[in-house]
């Protein structure tokens, strides 16, 4: 076994047997989980106290509006004569219900009256659900009529031919949002991974007797291979944790009958969502993950190199978290504007073009010379990153002392 | 054999070390000695291959020190530095098949020398828990898992308690019985006179003595000889001797410096003939004698 596939089966296994790493990996899994979940979970609980009403109405409209409530709210009592004053306890006498709805005729139409527990809870959908009913007695038309002039039909055509339909297209933007937060995430802790752990063989001063053996570029191959490999592990914890939250989500969004087919109904929801993301799209994301990971990586290795005390991590960190946060940021102008021209510009600049080129990639169709040229100057950048950097971890791998000032650093760059 | 020749490393404007040439023979043990900053972990840097010279070569038996002839040498650095949470067995295991060894050969030394080191109690627990001489062998045994034909050893001995540096002075003549080629640089120099075959003494980055222990005494330029009683005659006689320098001789003891050519019989006549003498002792200079000399502090 060569030197380079020992240090990574050492890392590797030193990392995910760490406490940290195991408590993060469970924490992400879990409060992935519960993000997803807890929405559906809140909206439930919430929605057992608001939709519940009483409704009072002239016999004629009595019918009609319970009809066209009922998408809505759970109409527990119809009222045709209510009492003038209603309290709390005749809304609890009705099965605890959140309002009482009281429909009357003017001149002008239909006028509701709401006595509620809390009228910002109950009212959002009344005035909207009840506009049908509203139109017929002012037209006299056919319901069936005024729903189909109710809804205006709109047809999109879309002249990206990466998505038949606007539907399509959205649902891209919101997977490619999903995805650059996860490929922000991914890199940006994994190369500070990378950092913690030449950090510690800094200041535990066993890199010098690791570079004796080995030569700091194999060392520093196996330790960033171990984190991308221990980091890649953790990210499928995750989906695999969003596998097993699937169907609860699946199941909080159907309706109640569907919960007993809701483990098929769920893992559906998932595999459409992955088939609706493209191969293509999942090779974007494993290229430039692979790319913006190497760049940062290397780059924080050699900053990892020049502190001596982990107190120092932050302030040589602080100017290589710009790049990230930067790119991260275009990437999400980039979901909207995919060929502005500072977009197209910004995919081509390394460090940043790894979120930028992928998300355009994720919402549109690129030009293949764009992403040829945009590869291209990044594979250019990690040997020129591999070179510098290489030359920084393995001078200050044996520097100790105070924090390097820019000017050593320059000149070791330059030696 | 290993061969050092006209080798210089400078960092940034500060030489470290300039022109340094020695030769070390296979087999034997080298102590590698100097002061604080003399260069002598940059130079046992440049010959691990740490760190380049800025001129000068490195050889190993006539070749260039390549990847391949550092995976055979060892090193215990002054700086000791473990993994903290890995645990000792594992950390063991780790450098020797980063030596080259297969798992399951570097598993089976490992646990000879836990035994050898007595360190069976903690094999199994992080290295952090560990007291800071027990930390020092599982360095040594991380340096000496895979049979190094050559090892560095930079200060061996510091933090040792007499037990366990007794233990690993078994140790380094256990790997001197194998054959192996040993630098060490300490500054106990009682414990490193009897180890070594040879010395270099290095000071400002410069070789101010080298040799065996023999030939750095025969170019020591004076003998001490100390003579008792510490009587008014032979303090007279002494006086009266061509190049003898008095020095501070322990109560009731005379001690002179004298230039190591002087025949001895003539003067140990003259004494005799003025007045009792009940002890005269001429003293070889020590090791400790040599380096104070040579690194330019005389005491």
């Amino acid at each position: 076994m060569n030197d380079i596939a020992v240090i990574f089966q050492t890392e590797f296994m030193r990392r995910i047997r760490s406490r940290p790493y195991i408590i993060g990996t469970l924490f992400g899994a879990f409060g992935l989980a519960v993000i997803a979940i807890l929405p559906g979970i809140l909206a439930a609980s919430l929605g057992a106290n608001t939709k519940t009403i009483v409704l009072s109405a002239p016999p004629a409209l009595l019918a009609p509006a319970a009809t066209l409530l009922r998408k809505h709210y759970d109409v527990v009592a119809l009222e045709v004569a209510p009492p003038a004053h209603p309290t709390l306890a005749y809304l609890d006498a009705h099965g605890k219900a959140s309002a009482l709805v009281e429909i009357g005729r003017t001149p002008r139409g239909l006028h509701v009256t709401l006595f509620a527990r809390d009228a910002g809870a109950v009212r959002d959908a009344l005035g909207e659900d009840l506009v049908p009913l509203n139109v017929a007695l002012a037209t006299k038309l056919a319901q069936r009529r005024i729903d189909q002039l109710l809804v205006v039909p709109v047809e999109t055509k879309s002249l990206d031919a990466k998505f038949a339909s606007g539907a399509g297209a959205e649902t891209a933007k919101g997977i490619a949002l999903a995805m650059v937060t996860i490929l922000y995430l991914a890199i940006i802790l994994n190369a500070q991974n990378i950092l913690a752990s030449v950090a510690e063989e800094k200041t535990s001063r066993i890199a010098e007797l690791l570079v004796a053996t080995v030569r700091p570029s194999t060392l520093l191959a196996g330790k960033i291979l171990a984190t991308a490999a221990s980091g890649i592990v953790q990210i499928a914890v995750w989906i695999g944790a969003a596998y097993v939250a699937a169907p609860l989500i699946a199941a909080q969004n159907t309706d109640p009958s569907s919960l007993a087919t809701g483990a098929s109904t769920g893992n559906d929801a998932l595999f459409s969502v992955l088939n609706s993301i493209g191969p293509s799209v999942i090779a974007a994301f494993a290229a430039f993950f692979t790319i913006g990971f190497l760049q940062f990586a290397l780059m924080y290795a050699s900053a990892g190199a020049l502190i001596s005390r982990t107190e120092d991590m932050g302030s040589v960190v602080a100017p290589l978290v710009i790049p990230v946060v930067a790119g991260f940021l275009v990437a999400q102008i980039a979901v909207v504007a995919p060929n502005a021209t500072n977009v197209i510009v910004l995919s081509m600049i390394p460090l940043v073009s790894p979120f930028v080129m992928f998300a355009r990639i994720a919402v549109a169709t690129i030009p293949l010379w764009q992403v040829v040229l945009s590869v291209a100057l990044n594979l250019a950048a990690i040997v020129v990153i591999a070179v510098f950097a290489g030359k920084l971890y393995r001078v200050g791998l044996l520097t100790y002392g105070r924090p390097p000032k820019l000017t050593q650093v320059w000149a070791v760059l330059r030696s | 054999m290993l061969v050092l020749d006209r080798v210089r490393r400078s960092f940034g404007s500060v030489p470290a070390v300039r022109d340094i040439s020695l030769t070390v023979a296979r087999g034997s043990t080298f102590g590698l000695l100097g002061p604080n900053g003399a260069g002598k972990t940059t130079t046992m840097r440049m010959i691990l291959g740490i760190l380049l010279p800025d001129a000068g070569t490195v050889t190993w038996n006539g070749a260039p020190i390549d990847d391949g002839v550092r995976r055979r040498f060892g090193y215990l650095p002054e700086e000791r530095g473990l993994y903290g949470k890995m645990l000792v067995r594992a950390q063991i295991v780790y450098f020797g098949r980063l030596h080259g060894l297969e798992e399951n050969d570097a598993g089976r030394r490992a646990d000879r020398w836990i035994e050898r080191l007595e360190l069976g109690a903690y094999a199994k627990r992080p290295c952090s828990e560990l007291s800071k001489g027990n930390q020092q062998k599982v360095q040594v045994a991380c340096a000496a898992l895979h049979d190094p034909e050559f090892i560095i050893l930079d200060e061996p001995f510091s933090g040792l308690d007499p037990v366990n540096a007794e233990m690993l002075l078994g140790v380094l003549r256990e790997l001197q019985a194998r054959g192996a080629t040993l630098v060490l640089s300490s500054h106990q120099m009682w414990q490193i006179e009897h180890l070594c075959d040879a010395f270099c003494i290095i000071a400002a980055g410069e070789v101010r003595a080298a040799g065996t222990l023999d030939e750095l005494r025969a170019a020591w330029p004076t003998r001490t000889i100390e003579l008792e009683p510490a009587s008014a005659a032979l303090a007279a006689v002494m006086a009266a001797e061509p190049g003898a320098v008095a020095r501070a001789g322990s109560h009731g003891t005379l001690a002179y410096d004298v230039p190591a050519a002087t025949p001895l019989p003539p003067l140990v006549r003259r004494l005799v003939a003025a007045g009792d003498v009940s002890r005269f002792e001429r003293r070889e200079p020590s090791l400790n004698d040599i380096y104070l000399h040579a690194t330019g502090d005389r005491g």
